[in-house]
């Protein structure tokens, strides 16, 4: 009895020792050293020759500071240098498998955080380039899209000025929230979602004619539209302020308005703002009710009205929500009428109301989204109006 | 063994046989006659030059002898309050010499002896001895005096705020200090000598009715078990009587300060002394008290607080910080901000090891570099710190043997182990250190994760002396953690640390309501 309990530990032992050796058995599979990578900051994707797909990476160059002395500062030139290089492949994959046939180090997904789409892959449709970042278990999904005008490879080879190279560039400028900002879950949520429509930040170089240097500087201007995985249109900088109030992602701005008997403009900075979207269908009419509130402050006013009469206030506020429905409505005017992309997410609104209607109407959404009658609500109040007041005058004297 | 009587004079020590002590010697009485005890003492002190034997006459007429070791007692008081009284003794009952000169001697500690081997017991403490002719017992007298280090603030314990006083090499000056902090009589002192050449005095101080009378009787159960040729300093006493001798985890607490020992003592611990090294133990010891500094109870209790949780993640920083950079360097570099690999990526573009044999490369002369600074004398260990600095810093980036973010974070890891409060705890972090690299050199994260969940494992099987090395947490005791998550102010803190669960209304340490304020005590304005 106890030789058998003895020997049913003794292999119950052998049993735990296999399995703890082949923990190690693995080895280092996994194993790289940053020596050994090729880390992609960005990558744009092209319409190549034949229905290829060109995939260019950009690639940072690990250059250690000068002569090894003084290793603790980095050394300001030549430090932090990329190089972009391109393959063609009939698929992404297949355009990786032939770009690291040229490259010595393996190539490391890993840190690539921005993707840019070229204006004619993107006219075509990226839904099946999409399905690469989702698939592959590398790239980050949380990498920021963008999509270019001409080819990608243009905005990635950029140099601007502030930045070490094209991707931090963008990748900087996109937090500013001055446009909208997708990831590649974002636009793989979009593009799956009931609306089947899509927003990504326009790229374009800067003109030239704006700065002193002959360099081009990728900045974001405007917005693509996309329907059905493929670009239909885009919407330039001012109609992309538009979308961004009802999409609920407008962090930061500056609004200017004037009074028509006045000399002089009032600037205001915005501080806080909040949307909701209240859909409602009645009598087989679609209608969406867009609510505003927003806080703002007065950082300019080159008028000769005092801030500190409620009155005036009263007419700036009226005169400031006119200028926001103002840029809803042009904004609504494109993506309703002329493109027919519910880019702002009317679809799934609607669907989570009247999921009974929503069901059966599903099919005929192009026909009803042109069609949804829009009315605003907006609030805004003037928390701050500064210090002070008409011209060159203190506030509190008057 | 057996003693010869008048053929051959000789003494002989029993050999080969491990088990005999001093207290194992043939219990051989004093002989009536003072010459065959002289014979014997001199045959057995044969070839030490410091044993003294003056042999004199007690008031003119009566055969004695004094028996010292030079440098152990005080000569001075021997010559004026024992051999002067005894010279100049007029009326000598020749019936009872033993009591008549006992009166004589102005010295408070006598004792009486009557066999060979308390002779050399009392003279090897210092206690010089007297045999007198024709009697069957000698004088013991409590005379001893030798060189000892002044009281100083220990090097390697010091504090900010606190007594400055340490522990020394002499037991009965490391008793003092504990008496003078603890004056009730309940401080019990338990003696028993260790070590069969040394003889070294050992004292089991507890208090007693808090400290369990179990952990006193394991604890000196413990000690009586040892059996060695000597005891040279606590570490042996140490290794002999902790619960898990293979743990790299230490399981006795060490200081040299009495604050620290008299705390613990009111804590219902057991401070174990040892004569001849200023380390004194302390048990049971469980792991958070390993991270208590004596300054945390000093200090106001935020800060005390708010230093105890630095330690607490710097201990794991000690431990995991080389591991968890080689294995996210190695494994997981897409868990870096694209800025901080794309920097780490560019120093280490001229290193031609992997990052786990220059995490290696650098830990190890971090560590060699250390113990080459301990072991040095002071005037040199300065110039090793200063090319430790430059092989360290700067030459060694410049080399292109590291790079300067592995540099970093040895720094760190040096920083965050010099921490550590107690000496004790860094040791095993140290060790520690090295397997756990090795595992996220192989297995990444994952590695590192195995490392813990190991460490983890094993520490919560540790005890000491009963108490589970986590006490207070696993298992959990939510009033004992008033000193582990938390320092709370003294007023709060009404209980001692539950180490046998003996239940809240035995361990209450002070009286309730000790909250100061206002409107209590004092004059009441």
């Amino acid at each position: 009895m106890s030789s058998m309990i003895r020997s049913a530990k003794k292999t119950f032992t052998l049993i735990l020792y296999l399995g703890f050796t082949s923990v190690f058995l693995t080895g280092c599979w996994d194993r790289a050293e940053v020596n050994d990578l090729a880390l992609i900051l960005a990558t744009g994707i092209d319409k190549g020759k034949k229905n290829n797909i060109e995939l260019s990476a950009q690639i940072y160059i690990p250059q250690p500071a000068q002569g090894g002395q003084q290793s603790g500062m980095s050394s300001g030139s030549g430090a932090g240098q990329s190089f972009v290089r391109s393959a063609e492949g009939e698929t992404i994959a297949d355009a990786m498998a032939r770009l690291q046939e040229e490259l010595t180090r393996e190539i490391f997904w890993g840190q690539n955080e921005v993707l840019i789409i070229g204006e004619k892959l993107a006219k075509e449709g990226i839904r099946d380039q999409i399905d690469f970042w989702m698939r592959h278990s590398e790239p980050r999904i949380r990498a920021d899209l963008f999509v270019s005008k001409g080819r990608s490879k243009t905005v990635l080879k950029a140099m601007p000025e502030l930045e070490k190279d094209a991707s931090k560039q963008l990748r900087k400028i996109v937090k500013t929230h001055i446009g909208v900002k997708v990831t590649v879950k974002d636009l793989a949520q979009m593009l799956s979602g009931e609306s089947d429509a899509a927003v990504l930040p326009w790229v374009e170089n800067l003109d030239p004619s704006m700065m002193d240097k002959k360099n081009a500087i990728p900045i974001i201007n405007g917005t693509a539209i996309f329907k059905d995985g493929k670009m239909v249109g885009r919407l330039d900088d001012k109609e992309t302020r538009g979308i961004l109030w009802p999409r609920n992602e407008i962090k930061s701005g500056v609004i200017t308005i004037s009074f028509n008997n006045e000399k002089g403009y009032i600037s205001l900075n915005l501080l806080r703002s909040h949307n909701e979207l209240i859909p409602s269908i009645k009598n087989g009419n679609w209608r969406m009710h867009i609510k505003t509130n927003a806080d703002l402050e007065v950082i300019q006013n080159s008028t000769k009205l005092n801030l500190f009469d409620p009155k005036v206030v009263k007419r700036a506020e009226q005169k400031i929500v006119q200028e926001i429905e103002d840029r809803e409505r042009l904004a609504f005017s494109i993506i309703q009428k002329e493109l027919n992309a519910d880019i702002v997410g009317f679809a799934d609104v609607f669907e989570r109301k009247y999921p009974q209607i929503w069901k059966q109407k599903k099919d005929k959404w192009n026909e009803i989204f042109p069609q949804v009658a829009i009315s605003f609500d907006t609030n805004v109040k003037i928390k701050r109006t500064g210090l002070a007041t008409g011209k060159r005058k203190r506030g509190v004297e008057q | 063994m057996k003693f010869m009587g008048n053929g051959k004079k000789k003494f002989d020590f029993p050999r080969k046989q491990l088990n005999e002590s001093l207290d194992t010697l043939p219990e051989v009485p004093l002989n009536p006659d003072l010459n065959k005890n002289i014979d014997i003492l001199k045959s057995a002190y044969k070839d030490c030059s410091d044993v003294v034997i003056r042999e004199f006459l007690i008031a003119g007429s009566v055969n004695a002898v004094l028996l010292y070791i030079d440098g152990l007692s005080n000569t001075e008081e021997v010559d004026q309050h024992v051999l002067m009284p005894l010279f100049r003794m007029k009326d000598l009952d020749y019936n009872s010499i033993l009591e008549s000169t006992k009166k004589v001697i102005s010295v408070s500690d006598l004792k009486e002896i009557s066999f060979i081997p308390d002779v050399f017991k009392q003279i090897s403490i210092g206690n010089p001895i007297i045999l007198i002719e024709r009697e069957t017992k000698g004088i013991s007298i409590g005379l001893p005096k030798w060189e000892k280090r002044s009281i100083m603030e220990p090097d390697a314990e010091s504090v900010i705020r606190g007594p400055r006083e340490g522990f020394i090499e002499t037991l009965r000056v490391n008793t003092s200090l504990l008496r003078r902090k603890i004056r009730h009589p309940l401080l019990k002192m338990k003696q028993m000598d260790i070590g069969r050449y040394t003889e070294t005095p050992i004292i089991v101080s507890y208090i007693e009715g808090i400290a369990d009378n179990t952990l006193v009787e394991e604890v000196t159960s413990r000690l009586k078990r040892i059996n060695i040729d000597g005891i040279l300093e606590s570490g042996y006493i140490e290794e002999m009587i902790i619960d898990h001798p293979l743990s790299p985890f230490a399981q006795v607490l060490t200081t040299e300060r009495p604050d620290v020992a008299a705390a613990c003592l009111l804590e219902g611990r057991v401070v174990i002394m040892i004569d001849g090294t200023p380390i004194t133990l302390i048990a049971p010891c469980t792991f958070a008290t390993l991270l208590q500094a004596p300054e945390d109870y000093y200090n106001q209790f935020y800060i005390s607080t708010f230093i105890r949780w630095l330690r607490y993640v710097f201990f794991f920083i000690a431990l995991l910080a080389p591991s968890a950079y080689v294995a996210i360097l190695t494994f997981h570099q897409e868990m870096l901000p694209t800025t901080l690999l794309l920097t780490i990526a560019e120093s280490r573009e001229q290193i031609p090891f992997p990052a786990l044999v220059e995490a290696f490369i650098m830990e190890i002369t971090f560590e060699a570099l250390r113990e080459a600074g301990v072991r040095l004398p002071k005037q040199v260990g300065a110039a090793v710190s200063i090319v430790g600095a430059l092989v360290i810093g700067q030459a060694a980036t410049a080399a292109g043997l590291v790079s300067s973010p592995m540099v970093m974070v040895v720094a760190i890891t040096g920083v965050a182990s010099f921490l550590m409060p107690r000496y004790v705890t860094g040791i095993s972090i140290r060790i520690l250190r090295f397997p756990i690299m090795i595992l996220s050199g192989m297995l990444g994260l994952l590695g590192v994760m195995l490392g813990i969940t190991a460490i983890v494992a094993h520490m919560c099987t540790l005890k000491s002396f009963g108490v589970p090395y986590f006490n207070s947490i696993a298992p959990l005791k939510v009033h004992n953690l008033k000193d582990v998550l938390i320092r709370t102010p003294w007023w709060a803190m009404d209980t001692r640390p539950d180490l046998f669960s003996q239940g809240t209304s035995f361990l209450r340490r002070e009286s309730s309501n000790q909250k100061p304020g206002q409107s209590k005590g004092g004059d009441g304005s």
